[in-house]
Formats: structure tokens, sequence, C-alpha cells
């Protein structure tokens, strides 16, 4: 595999996750997120060569709301600039092509949204093919409960297990003062939570929540000025599937997998077992259950820690998750994850995901050293 | 750019009101297969996907590129869904550029559309924006002030819009994918009910159905193609706040920002000579005088003198929007990518009768937003 | 079950319902509010001391936050604008009327603003207008409390005054 230019994630900001910002609009919400990440990496904006951001139309009950966000992203004079209607995540990784491309040093990647405005779940059910999947009335609950049911009917796995998981996301979450669900839960409190969509319970899902990040993204010769311990993107890939849930094994993550594959190849990564922190964008545990499979990693281990944020479960701002894995992932490696580090974590995946029934997916390698000399 | 990237394959639909006789999905699909036809290219040979569109609430599904993964080939690919406003159908083909220009991907499949009939078009474009007193219905109401603001400080006479009107349906008579290819006489336009003064209904984009694809590759895989490929020289989107005291709305600094970073990079350094022809986004007639001058054809108040001149008619200096441009079609979200795509064709030789004689240079040329979004590539037959 | 079909089916009706209930955010909230009171207030950029109405947290040009609320006045001049002759959903203005740009006095950017009592031929830019606020106990502190601007008779302000303030 030919050398690659080294990228380093160099900064992340967001606010901490709440179920409503009654004082601020999304905006307005952005905007302290991007001058901390710009001055936790103490540069100014015209520092920064590129900017992405990542939203959705129909999540902001605005068509086109993510225009305002320029005006708080510091697009004067005019940037260098693109919006994609996707996660976080999703905008970082174009940002890294750009840089390798040449066409950048510096990216701001920044993703806004309030969840609490609209209703997540109707948007969420008119994410689905019209004429079959909408119309039956399928949301994300309903969806989710399928994959799980696939599953679970296919390895056997318990409705203790996902209590067990849950309550595991639930424990560190309690120590992330941004997650939104900060109280520790036990698998018997859990497992006693009533059904949500059976075999989901309503305390195996997120509740709606909202926040707005900033990662900010330097290529080697920046990176190094712009944070004390750069983390080093060693691999990345994103793949997606065909939407129809009756045309795949839900059971199981096609897309994750060769994603997984791929990126670890560009990582020289041998297996997903040898990194020290993996934060997945699983909604519900079932999720995390079937990545787990997808990347090759043993969920009865204890390393590599699984979700030191608490994961999605405990706060899983639509359109920012997945960049929060990263910036999370990035946290950990730069000795910035306060109160829940993973003692001398050196390398990092990060997952992020679209659509129903894990559709899309993006695997992160990262890791404290350079990939390529 | 880290190494070249060509356009070896165009397709497009039919572009009309209303395609009843398609999905979305096979609208898609239409304009998918005629680019990999174009390319002598299969779907397995793919590396990557990436489609934009305009507001979701347009069609009502929320993001459909989850919906259409499957009917764009994209099955166990990577890709990505583009949206940055009117200019979205131009900046999703430059991010499909990039990936290829990286290195990390050969063959790269961009798709733009917007099937609006499904939807309500006026709705989703300007539905009751909260806190906000609603006082125009539709993009016309927003953009025809800073018309008025042009035609007052360039005392740009009233014939302008028309005339320009005039020609760009004359032209999308020339294009079979036009929606609009009855020409009208001046007297037509200016007959045509005012919309919002001083656009009068004659001088406005149609809402149409329609998608385009094209495919970006590396030079290796152009040089195997069955045609001669357009070489993309350059091509940036840039994108500017709205609220700035004294923006120019008239001329906004980033599509002067934007044409001059694509021009520089492409060894441009007189427009008017050395471009041929120009795909500009044009959606209500008085823009193409006001998009010539942001674009350096011309000084500031000129604008609308190559119009009057007819210096910007097919055949004439530089032919502007041969195909017919926004004014004979406009799928929203495709609108930017047709742009591109269409000067892509002149340089290959292959945009049928409207084909500029010899264009070996062009422009293609989007905006979108409260005229914020600038999306632009040069093209040429040249490597 | 009725019967099937005899024509292939073409199209499926969907109608979507999808209720919001948006946050205005304290900035607006103070702006809005302030309007019962006949009071136009805007924020001030920390390092350039330009004013915006409504008022933004956060300077789009020199991108330093906007801290401090001034008021503006409730006059000043129409820099462009529109004839329109096309219904408003949701709203019952009689057609033609003008849409216009108005710069109020002591602020740095436009808003876009209902002009009424003259005929819209008569709307030029650099028209001097105020607002025409709501009676007192009518207004709710919303932005109906202005319901338009009207030309207040005062000399065209010059050209160059508005013409980069469009």
């Amino acid at each position: 595999m030919t050398a690659l230019r080294n990228i380093a994630i160099v900064g992340f900001a967001q606010l901490p996750i709440v179920a409503r910002d009654e004082h601020r609009m999304a905006t307005e919400m952005l905007y302290p997120a991007i001058r901390r990440a710009l001055a936790d990496c103490g540069v100014e904006r015209d520092d920064i060569d590129y900017q992405i951001a990542g939203s959705t139309d129909y999540m902001d009950g605005r068509p086109f709301g993510f225009v305002a966000a320029l005006d708080v992203m510091g697009s004067w004079p005019a940037r260098q600039d693109l919006h994609l209607e996707m996660d976080a995540a999703f905008c970082a990784y174009y940002a890294w092509v750009r840089m390798q491309a040449g066409e950048c040093d510096t990216a701001l990647v920044a993703a806004h949204g309030k969840l609490s405005e609209g209703e997540p779940n109707r948007v969420l059910n008119l994410q689905l093919d019209p004429y079959y999947h909408a119309a039956i009335g399928l949301d994300a609950a309903s969806t989710a409960a399928l994959q799980a049911s696939a599953y679970m009917a296919r390895t056997g796995t318990t409705d203790r297990r996902l209590a067990e998981i849950a309550a595991r996301n639930r424990t560190a979450g309690a120590r992330n003062s941004d997650a939104q669900v900060r109280a520790p839960a036990s698998a018997d409190e859990l497992q006693h939570t009533p059904w949500l969509v059976e075999p989901l319970r309503s305390g195996y899902v997120p509740p709606v929540g909202e926040t707005a990040t900033c990662l900010i993204l330097a290529a080697e010769g920046k990176a190094e000025k712009f944070c004390d311990r750069p983390v080093w993107i060693h691999g990345v890939d994103h793949r997606t599937e065909m939407q129809t849930l009756g045309a795949r094994d839900l059971s199981r993550s096609a897309s994750t997998q060769l994603a997984a594959q791929k990126a670890f190849a560009m990582a020289d990564l041998a297996r997903a077992g040898d990194v020290d922190v993996v934060e997945l964008s699983a909604a519900t545990p079932a999720e995390e259950l079937i990545l787990c499979d997808a990347l090759g990693l043993d969920t009865h281990a204890d390393r590599p820690v699984i979700n030191p944020s608490g994961g999605p479960l405990c706060g899983n701002p639509i359109m920012m998750t997945g960049g929060i894995r990263l910036g999370e992932t990035f946290r950990q490696l730069a000795g910035r994850a306060v109160g829940r580090e993973v003692h001398g974590a050196a390398r990092g995946i990060a997952h992020a995901t679209q659509g129903h029934c894990l559709q899309h997916n993006i695997v992160w390698v990262v890791g404290s050293e350079r990939r390529w000399s | 750019m880290k190494r070249p990237v060509a356009v070896v394959g165009v397709g497009q639909t039919h572009h009309t009101s209303r395609r009843s006789d398609v999905s979305i999905p096979g609208l898609v699909r239409e304009a998918v297969d005629r680019a990999l036809l174009d390319a002598g290219l299969e779907h397995k040979d793919i590396d990557a996907v990436i489609i934009g569109k305009a507001p979701d609430m347009l069609e009502g599904i929320a993001q459909p590129e989850q919906f259409l993964a499957g009917a764009l080939g994209a099955h166990l690919k990577p890709l990505l869904r583009v949206h940055t406003a009117g200019s979205v159908g131009a900046s999703t083909a430059l991010t499909a550029v990039t990936h290829v220009a990286s290195g990390l991907y050969d063959r790269v499949l961009t798709v733009a559309f917007e099937k609006q009939s499904e939807g309500n078009a006026m709705w989703a474009l300007s539905p009751n924006m909260p806190f906000t007193p609603p006082l125009v219905a539709g993009a016309g109401g927003f953009f025809a002030p800073y018309c008025r603001a042009y035609i007052t400080k360039t005392k740009c006479p009233p014939h302008i819009g028309p005339v320009t009107a005039v020609n760009a349906r004359a032209n999308g008579a020339l294009n079979e994918y036009a929606h609009l290819r009855e020409p009208v006489t001046l007297d037509d336009v200016m007959s045509s009910p005012m919309l919002w003064d001083p656009i009068r209904f004659g001088e406005t984009c149609p809402s149409s159905d329609g998608a385009i694809a094209m495919i970006l590759s590396s030079a290796d895989q152009a040089k195997k193609g069955p045609h001669k490929p357009a070489w993309v020289k350059s091509g940036y989107s840039y994108a500017e706040a709205m609220w700035v005291p004294g923006r120019d709305q008239v001329s906004p600094a980033a599509g002067r920002i934007c044409a001059k970073a694509v021009y520089d990079k492409a060894g441009i350094t007189d427009p008017w000579k050395q471009i041929d022809t120009a795909e500009i986004y044009v959606p209500f007639a008085w823009f193409e005088a006001m998009w010539l001058e942001n674009l350096g054809f011309c000084d500031v108040g000129e604008g609308w003198k190559i119009i009057d001149r007819g210096e910007q008619k097919l055949g004439a200096h530089l032919p502007i929007n041969p195909s017919g441009g926004v004014l004979c079609t406009n799928p929203i979200g495709a609108s930017g990518m047709i742009r591109l795509g269409e000067a892509a064709l002149q340089v290959m030789g292959r945009a049928g009768a409207h084909q500029v004689e010899g264009a070996k240079t062009a422009l293609g040329h989007a905006y979108g937003g409260g005229a914020q979004y600038f999306a632009m590539w040069i093209v040429s037959s040249e490597e | 079950m009725s019967e099937p079909p005899k024509d292939p089916v073409k199209y499926v009706d969907s109608a979507v319902y999808l209720p919001y209930n948006y946050v205005a955010g304290d900035y607006k909230a103070r702006y809005l509010a302030a309007l019962k009171d006949k009071r136009i207030i805007g924020s001030k950029c920390s390092k350039t001391a330009k004013v915006f109405v409504p008022p933004l947290v956060c300077s789009p040009e020199s991108f330093a936050p906007c801290d401090t609320f001034v008021d503006v006045a409730d006059r000043g001049v129409v820099t462009t604008f529109c004839i329109v002759n096309i219904p408003v959903i949701g709203r019952d203005l009689e057609i033609p009327y003008v849409a216009a740009s108005v710069a109020l006095d002591g602020a740095a950017i436009s808003i876009f603003a209902l002009i009424q009592e003259c005929k819209p031929a008569d709307v030029r830019m650099g028209m001097r207008v105020e607002a025409v606020w709501k009676p007192d106990g009518e207004r709710q502190g919303d932005h109906e409390d202005i319901q338009y601007f009207r030309p207040t008779g005062e000399p065209d302000a010059p050209q160059a005054s508005y013409i980069n303030r469009l």
C-alpha cells in the first residue's frame, strides 16, 4: 500500500448533549463549539483552510437549514466549503480525502441539529422507501427491533445479554460530563424497563438529544502546532448497502465488515482486538454486538474498551453521533478524556453509521504514532 | 489536485415537468445507465458514488440516497450525499473530482437529480420559517430586489431580461434533453405576467423532473474510454456568510473569489478571450448579465451590454448557456451538475445541435443559497 | 379487501405530517419581546461595534461574539425591493404588494419588510420609511407587532448611502 499523507485529528469540542436547549438555536449552539475547538488548538479561524458541515434539513425542520450555519462558521471572507446531508464522521472523511488530494492542510468539521424541535422518529420513517417500508409505519425503533430480532434468532443472544451491554454503556456514560444520560443503571434495572418494540426495551435505546460539535483535522506539518498529542489517522473506509431490509442479512453488517477490512489494511492493523479503545455508533446493544462481530471483536474481553464515552445509548444527537465517536477516540488518545480515560490508549477505532439497520458504515483507525514515515 | 481528472461519461434524462413514467430510482438510473454506457463502463467498475440533490422535502423522502443506494449500484461501495442548496449539482461533481484527484479512487460515479413533481415544490422551498414574517413565495421573491438593484446601478434597459430569456429558449430548442423546447418571442416574454417585479414569468425557470450523471476518472482510465474525455483543469466550491454588513448581493464576493481560484488554477488570465463557452446558472433572466460581471467576463456595469450586442448567443463570441440553461430546465438538485456536464460535453465535441464550434475550454458554474454558495469548473479538450 | 386494480398502480399518495416546535433562542426572544414595547433591538459586535437586527449571537463578518444589545430606530431606508404578484401560502396579503429590504437607522444589515400606504409604483430605492406598529394593548411581542412600513415623506437618501447596504 502506497504511503498516504499523515493527517491527524487535532481538536474536538462539543456542547454537553441535552434533551433540549431552550436558550439557543442550532447555529447558536454551534458557534461556541467552533470557538472552543479553535481556542483549544490555539489558532484563529483564518488558520483553517477548509470547512465542511453535516446536518439534515428534515431533522432541522427547515429546508436549507444548514445555510444559516455559514454565518457562525466564520465564512467571511468566502471559504472553500461543503455541506453533506450526513453525519459529521462522513464530513471528516471527505476533509481527509481533500487533504490526500493536497487541496488543503487543515479542516474544520462542524455538525449541528436540534433534534428536540421535531419528532425524529417521524423523520426516520420518511427515510425509508416510500412504497413499502415507510407506508407500513416502520420507524427507527421498529427497524432496530427487526435487526435485533434477527441477530438474537441467529446467535441465541438473550435479553439479559442486551441488558448487560446497555448497563456497561450506562456505567461509562456516568463518567462522561458531555453525555445526556449520566445516571448508571444495572442490567437488572434495564432488563425491567418496558418493551419499546420487542425485543428492544426502552432502557436499551437512547433518548432524543441535541448538541453541536466541531472537529479540527490537520496534516503533518501543521498538526504538531495545533495539538500536543495529535491523533493520527491510520486507515479509514466506508461502505453502504442497499436499503431494502428484506434483501439484507440484518443479523450481520456486511458493509461494516468490508469497511473494516479496508480500513485495517490501510492501517496495517491485524485485528480490531489490537487497539485499546473502540467507539461504536451503536444505538442499541444489538447493534453493538453486530458491529463487534463485523469488526472481529470479542465482546467479553476487557480490552479494547468499548464505548468508554457511554456511546450513543447515553447521548445520540443524530448527525453528530458519529463525529462524537471520532472525537471521543481523539480525546482518549490525546489524554483529554477527563474522568474516563483508558490508560495507555495508543490506538483506537471509531465507527459511524447512517440509515436504518446499520445501512451505511464508516470505520476509522487512529493512533498516537504516525502511520507513514 | 494530485493527479489529472477526466470526465469520461455523461448521461442525462429528458427533463420535463413530470416524469410519470418512472419512479425516482428509475429516473436516476436512466441518467446513470446512460453515463455508464457513454463511458464504456459497468457498475462493477465504479469505485464510489457521490450524489447530490436539493432539500429532501421536494420529494418527501428524508435522505433519499439511502433509499436509492441499491439503484445507484452503490451496494458495498462508498457513497456520499452532498447538499449545498442550488449549487449542489456542481459541488457534488467537484466532490467526485477530488475523490479521483486524491489517488484513492479511479472511477467515480456522480449523480444529481430532482423529481420535484412528486412533492409540492413551492411548499418545500418556502415554508413558514420560524420567527420570521413570511413575505415572499419562492426564490424569485428573494432575488428580485437584487435584480432591481443591478438594473438601477447599471442603468440596464428593460429589454435585457426578456432578450436573455428569448436567447435561452432558442438554445433550448436545439437541446434534445431540455425541458422547455419551444422558442419564445420578445413579445411573449414582455407580455407575460410580472411575478416579482422586475422578474416576469417568461424570465423564470420552469420546475422540472430530471437527473444527470457523470463518470470522473483517472487519466489511465480516460485513455481506455471510447470517447475523447473532457479534462478538469480546475474546480472549486466556496461559500460566504449571509448577513455580512454591506455584502454585495448583486456581485457576491464568493462568486468572484471562486472564479478567480478556478481561473488561476486553469491558467486563465482573460476569461473573455480564453473561454470558448460557459454554462452558468441563470434561474431568472437578469442573472445572466449579473454573472457575466461576477465571473470577470467584463467590467462592472458592462454585463448587460454583452447581451445587448448579442455576443452571448450561439455562434457569437462567447455563447452562454448553449444548452438553454436553467431557464429551460430546472430540476433543482440536478441543475448545477447539468451546467458542469454540458460544459464537458462542449469540449468533448458532443453537444449535438447546440455544439459550440471548436469549443476547447468551457466554464461550468452554479450558485445557491442567498447567492452564497458558488461551485465552478473549467474543462478542456486538452489534458 | 376490494377488487384489485385493473390498471397498473401508478401513483401512491403519501401525506406527510411533521410537527415542529422551534426554539427562538434567547436573542430572538429578546428581540420579539421588545417589539411589544415598540423597541427594535439589535446585538452589537464586540469587535467592530456594528449592530445586527434581528440580533445575532456572532458577527458573520468578524466572527466575534455580539454580546451587547442596543436599540435601533424604527425607521430607515428602502435599499431595494420587488413588487410581488404571487400569494404567500398562509397569509392573506392583497396583491400586488411591495416586499422591501429596509436598512434601519443604526443597523448594519437590512430586514425584509412589507411596504404599504402607498402605491407599489411609487416605491423607490432610497425611500425613507417608518414602522407602523399595532396599537398599544394589541402588541403581543411577535413579529406582527410591526404591521408594515410606510413612507415618511422625508427626502430620499442619496444612492451612495444605501447602494452598498442592500
